[in-house]
């Protein structure tokens, strides 16, 4: 009789962002980045998102749902729509909806800004299954510092609203030179605004964080409290509220990946689809070919040897992650 | 008893795999073990009424496929991936 296990057998890993996914029919995880717009423009954008930065090329709003059929029809059991910020997009809560109808399990991801009391609503009879909000500080002062044009009050509003609608609520940190310190409250206040779970690693140094890095980037000092700091908080707040967090460096993580690709797909607000968020790589177009076509085309692409290339150049020069948006297609 | 909420079940050439989505969990599953789920998942019932079913299409004496198939319960149940 078989077991159930979470490591060993076909599968040697215990997440999609791990499960090795040459075994596989199909991802096991989507994180779509719905549009590129946002009403806020963050120091430290992985996608260099902001007030009129909407791709030209977004996916129409048919070519949208048929994606979203199609992830319906490979039975991909999870999904998440972020951006951008995806609450942006006018077809939102549709979208949400049609997916959940369809039994893929979703994840939001936003800034919160844009919830109200009927927008939690909506979603809470959708049947999401979690929605993160960005909360990079434990006062006002760090997180509007971060969010340029963002507040801290309207996030908390937000959040306020996803709790009263019974919305399953997460937290995202990103840690900064300005805000590492605050770690453990922001732990606390995730705790306090009815989080069930906490997220956080360190910030990469592409998108709008090239030009500001100078501002942001931690010290190894202070990621070595900061990682204390969470191991701590995980162990205070065990049953009560999961504290995740990644210690591991990027080129650690990408060696890892070439050997293990992760089972998930990165779709780009204009279908394509890429490798992974910290490589260049373009392996799919979801305007022109089918999600099973994407997905063996994934396969082979992690086998390139332009990526593994990457990867070790990386180790010469951190800093090529600046490049991340130009993108190389395989 | 049924899978969990945020429990996800697919099926796959080497048997299949359970999603657990809020820890982000994967388990492999080999074909038996995803015969087994693939009754769980498709309609909710008792752990009596699972092994009737499965005794039914797998052959071997019946207290071993019980006890088989209560443990691999009791494994599943241990993860959190079924509830009643």
């Amino acid at each position: 009789m078989a077991q159930a296990v979470p490591a060993g057998g076909a599968i040697p890993s215990a997440t999609p962002a791990a499960t090795s996914s040459g075994d596989l029919g199909a991802p096991l995880y989507i994180a779509w980045q719905v549009t590129n717009e946002c009403d806020l423009a963050c120091l430290h954008c992985i996608e260099e998102s902001g007030p009129g930065k909407a791709f030209r090329d977004e996916l129409s709003d048919s070519q949208a749902f048929a994606f979203l059929e199609q992830v319906a029809l490979e039975q991909v059991p999870y999904m998440s729509f972020s951006g951008g910020e995806p609450t942006l997009h006018p077809r939102f809560f549709e979208m949400a909806a049609y997916l959940c109808e369809r039994q893929t399990q979703l994840k939001i991801e936003t800034n919160a800004h844009t919830l109200t009391s009927e927008g939690c609503e909506r979603l809470k009879r959708a049947g999401v299954k979690a929605v993160q909000v960005s909360l990079d500080g434990a006062t006002r002062e760090t997180f509007n510092r971060m969010r340029v044009r963002g507040d801290f009050d309207r996030a908390l509003a937000g959040i306020g609203h996803l709790r009263s609608g019974g919305v399953p609520i997460e937290i995202n940190y990103s840690p900064t030179r300005f805000n590492a310190h605050e770690i453990g409250r922001a732990v606390d206040l995730a705790f306090e605004l009815g989080a069930e779970s906490f997220y956080t690693g360190r910030t990469m140094y592409t998108g709008n964080a090239v030009k500001t890095w100078h501002r942001l980037a931690p010290s190894e000092d202070q990621y070595v409290e900061f990682f204390a700091t969470l191991h701590a908080k995980a162990t205070e707040y065990a049953g009560r509220m999961r504290v995740h967090f990644h210690e591991m460096g990027l080129l650690e993580e990408l060696r890892y990946r070439l050997r293990h690709p992760a089972a998930l797909l990165i779709v780009l607000p204009n279908g394509l689809v890429k490798l992974i968020n910290a490589l260049p790589f373009v392996c799919g177009d979801l305007r022109r070919q089918s999600l099973g076509e994407v997905w063996a085309n994934f396969q082979r692409a992690w086998q390139d040897p332009r990526v593994s290339q990457f990867v070790e150049d990386l180790a010469a020069d951190p800093r090529r992650t600046a490049t991340l948006h130009q993108w190389v297609f395989l | 008893m049924k899978l969990a909420r945020y429990v996800k079940f697919r099926e796959e050439k080497f048997g299949g795999v359970l999603f657990e989505t809020r820890s982000e969990k994967v388990f492999a599953l080999n074909p038996t073990a995803s015969a087994i789920v693939r009754e769980i998942a498709g309609e909710s019932c008792d752990q009596p009424t699972l092994i009737a079913r499965l005794a039914a299409r797998f052959s071997g004496s019946s207290g071993v496929i019980e006890s088989e198939i209560a443990a691999f319960v009791g494994d599943l149940r241990s993860r959190g991936l079924l509830e009643d």
